[in-house]
């Protein structure tokens, strides 16, 4: 015992609280991190300070797997940058690429054709069910619902397989490319698509059985995690987490880009603002999505698939094989995409919310500064919100209802 | 003259009182189960999951020696033990939590008049040995000289004066209602199973069962999403299988005894095969015990994990009255029967 120790009373009877550690204000608290070396934090941590198991506070402490994405971009040809961004939704590589092929289209001044635009809108949004499911199985094991998680993530495979079957990759498609698409619909799309969405249909009413209406679930999540709309509004919170406060917004109907203007489906928006209310708005958009895809497979108009200012650069041995097989072969030239100098910003709506890009042109072949605002890191907030007051073990139910994907956050 | 020798030292394991906690019902019985109960649990989860489970080791039986591949394993780990740890505490604590697992096999009759310390008071003598592994738990928490085993330690103290009140009230109902607190003697007595005597008593035994033995929905010592493994956050190697392989001894141990309460014991006896042992003659109470344990790990493929709170809520504000009603209930049924 130091001589600090021993002046005060020993036998105070805030002995305990002491040993449990007080934060820099004196409130009693027990100060915990969860993470990075967490089964259940993900690539980040969270500092909680509790009262008891009432938690004061948690602190999002994010940045483990910053990939400096922002700044290789300006090392990068534009047409490299999309397999770049992609890596920060791996999960949701469609949307999160086409917001930069939007903004870099913009500097181009190219529009790409009706049927490309419906093709990225076809993958944006298988993706988007990839994504929500992905996020219903962490929702799931974050409460220890295993069968939720296994049954999300094997569902997930019936869409990761489509969109294999549309760009000839799982995850990293970089299908949507400045000026078009990169591959044509393959001829047996239609029946594949239609089956997995039978299945996806007739698999929500098991999810319903076993986790939606399951009493246990319901007991965690409702009025877990309260949001109200002016709060997330101020927040600048987006995505199904923002529609299911009360709030209708969503990039698709703000931007009016892709196929969107020209297909019909309605954004889920609830007021409860709690978990269930975010659980319950993931599982209305898969089914619109759902629709979307039917749609899309209905509407298609025919043409190419291509920019024709870029098409026209293909030696005619390249356009031969083109035209029979429906796979682009991009023309050397395309590597060396030179934009006027300027700025451009595009927003798109990802499975977690809206992405945002900004891109400065300095008239080179690389970017001068790409700025990406992704959802996860705009959400990443309410960490802190959610969770004052409620409950220590209400921290997963939180984490696993907000569908945080923390490389998105970092970048 | 040896083979006097060997033929008394077989006597003595065969002798009741060396058989029943050693070999069945006990601690090699108990590791049986143990073994296949968790390749089982997770055979099914894996069947509900979609998925196959154990696979590869021993094939042919998709995977059943898989737990005996994962026992090896840990026996050859190095257990790490924090500096900062009580040493002997943290390293005691597991075998004596895994030692008051297999005592109560000494008392709990397997076969008609086959037991291996025949008392009166089996049955409070069986729950209170149960009773004091919660401390142990305590203990390992504040041993292991970690934030998130001392807040399950502080959880298991939570659970367990929610949980073991009504446990001690439901099963005493059963015993009320047959004016007797020894295990063989009520297994005797029931001529109609005492689940349909008194269900209530049945469900509170059931869902406290499985809050002892921390399975989902109550899994919220362990609560892996929050606290790591609760109290178990630093074990490794031999003593994390020892802390691991009681809590399913203890559900073990109470199956035992829900069978005996509830669901009539070791009728229908079997004679022919007390021929081989006269504690075999008793096989169904084996039977309906791992059946029952089977349910109560399928449980896992099914729910989430409730909140503190809500269990804490649960068990006192829920099962606590429940199992006085099953005492009023047995009382009830006393009077209009006029005893059993």
């Amino acid at each position: 015992m130091t001589s600090q120790g021993s002046s005060e009373p020993r036998a105070s009877p805030y002995f305990w609280y002491r040993l449990m550690g007080r934060d820099e204000e004196g409130y009693d608290v027990y100060e915990l991190f969860i993470g990075p070396q967490h089964p259940a934090s993900g690539h980040m941590r969270i500092i909680v300070r509790l009262d008891g198991d009432i938690i004061v506070d948690a602190e999002p402490d994010i940045g483990y797997v910053h990939r400096t994405m922002e700044k290789l971009a300006e090392g990068r040809e534009y047409i490299k940058n999309i397999p770049l961004f992609e890596r920060a939704t791996i999960i949701d590589a469609a949307n999160i690429t086409w917001g930069y092929v939007r903004a870099v289209e913009q500097l181009l001044g190219l529009e790409a054709p009706p049927r490309a635009e419906y093709l990225r809108t076809l993958l944006a949004e298988i993706n988007r069910i990839a994504s929500h499911l992905y996020g219903f199985g962490i929702a799931g094991i974050m409460l220890n619902h295993s069968t939720m998680f296994m049954w999300a993530f094997g569902d997930r495979e019936v869409w990761v397989q489509l969109a294999e079957d549309l760009t000839g990759a799982r995850l990293t498609h970089s299908y949507i490319i400045p000026g078009g698409v990169r591959r044509n619909l393959p001829q047996d799309f239609r029946e594949k698509a239609l089956k997995a969405i039978r299945y996806m249909e007739k698999r929500l009413q098991d999810y319903e059985r076993i986790f939606v209406k399951n009493p246990v679930i319901i007991a965690r999540y409702v009025d877990v995690g309260v949001i109200k709309a002016d709060e997330a509004k101020r927040l600048g919170i987006v995505g199904p987490n923002l529609r299911a406060a009360g709030v209708r917004y969503d990039a698709r109907i703000a931007e009016k880009y892709g196929a969107y203007p020209e297909l019909e489906f309605e954004i889920p928006v609830r007021e409860e603002g709690d978990a269930m209310a975010r659980l319950l708005v993931r599982i209305e958009e898969i089914r619109q999505s759902m629709s979307i895809i039917k749609q899309i497979l209905d509407k298609i108009p025919d043409g190419p698939i291509f920019h024709e200012k870029y098409y026209r650069m293909l030696p005619p041995k390249l356009k031969e094989f083109v035209e029979s097989t429906g796979r682009l072969k991009l023309p050397g030239a395309f590597i060396r995409l030179k934009p006027e100098p300027g700025e451009a910003v595009a927003r798109v709506e990802m499975g977690h919310g809206e992405v945002f890009y900004h891109i400065v042109s300095d008239g080179s072949i690389k970017p001068y500064r790409v700025r990406v605002i992704t959802p996860a890191f705009r959400n990443v907030v309410l960490y802190r919100y959610l969770t004052r007051g409620a409950r220590f073990m209400d921290l997963p139910a939180i984490y696993g209802s907000i569908d945080y994907f923390p490389p998105e956050g970092d970048r | 003259m040896t083979t006097g020798t060997i033929g008394r030292i077989v006597d003595f394991v065969l002798s009741p009182h060396i058989f029943a906690p050693l070999i069945y019902p006990g601690l090699l019985a108990a590791t049986l189960v143990l073994l296949t109960l968790i390749w089982a649990e997770r055979k099914m989860t894996a069947k509900v999951q979609l998925r196959y489970g154990p696979l590869y080791v021993l094939k042919p039986l998709g995977g059943a020696i898989q737990l005996i591949a994962d026992a090896i394993k840990f026996m050859f780990q190095e257990p790490i033990m924090p500096r900062n740890a009580d040493k002997w505490v943290f390293a005691l604590a597991p075998v004596a939590m895994m030692a008051f697992t297999i005592i109560p096999f000494a008392f709990i009759p397997a076969a008609p008049g086959f037991v291996g310390v025949d008392v009166e008071y089996s049955l409070p003598l069986v729950l209170s040995l149960s009773a004091l592994i919660p401390p142990l738990i305590l203990a390992t928490s504040w041993a292991a000289n970690n934030k998130f085993t001392l807040l399950g330690g502080v959880r298991e103290a939570f659970m367990m004066v929610a949980y073991e009140v009504s446990l001690f009230i439901a099963a005493f109902a059963v015993a009320s209602y047959y004016g007797t607190l020894s295990l063989s003697k009520i297994v005797e007595a029931q001529s109609v199973p005492g689940i349909i005597l008194n269900p209530i008593a049945a469900g509170v035994f059931f869902v406290t069962m499985l809050m002892t033995a921390s399975k989902l929905p109550y899994d919220i010592v362990e609560g892996e999403q929050e606290i790591v493994a609760g109290p178990f956050t630093e074990y490794s190697g031999i003593l994390y299988m020892l802390v691991m392989g009681a809590s399913y001894m203890e559900l073990y141990v109470l199956s035992l005894v829900f069978v005996e309460l509830f669901l009539g014991g070791w009728k229908p006896v079997i004679p022919a095969l007390a021929s081989i042992h006269p504690a075999f003659e008793g096989i169904s109470l084996f039977i309906k015990a791992y059946l029952v344990l089977l349910f109560a790990v399928f449980l896992r493929s099914v729910y989430a994990r409730y909140r503190l709170d809500q269990a804490l809520e649960i068990g006192w504000k829920k099962l606590f009255p429940l199992a006085l009603l099953s005492v009023i209930w047995s009382l009830a049924l006393l009077l209009v029967a006029g005893g059993a």
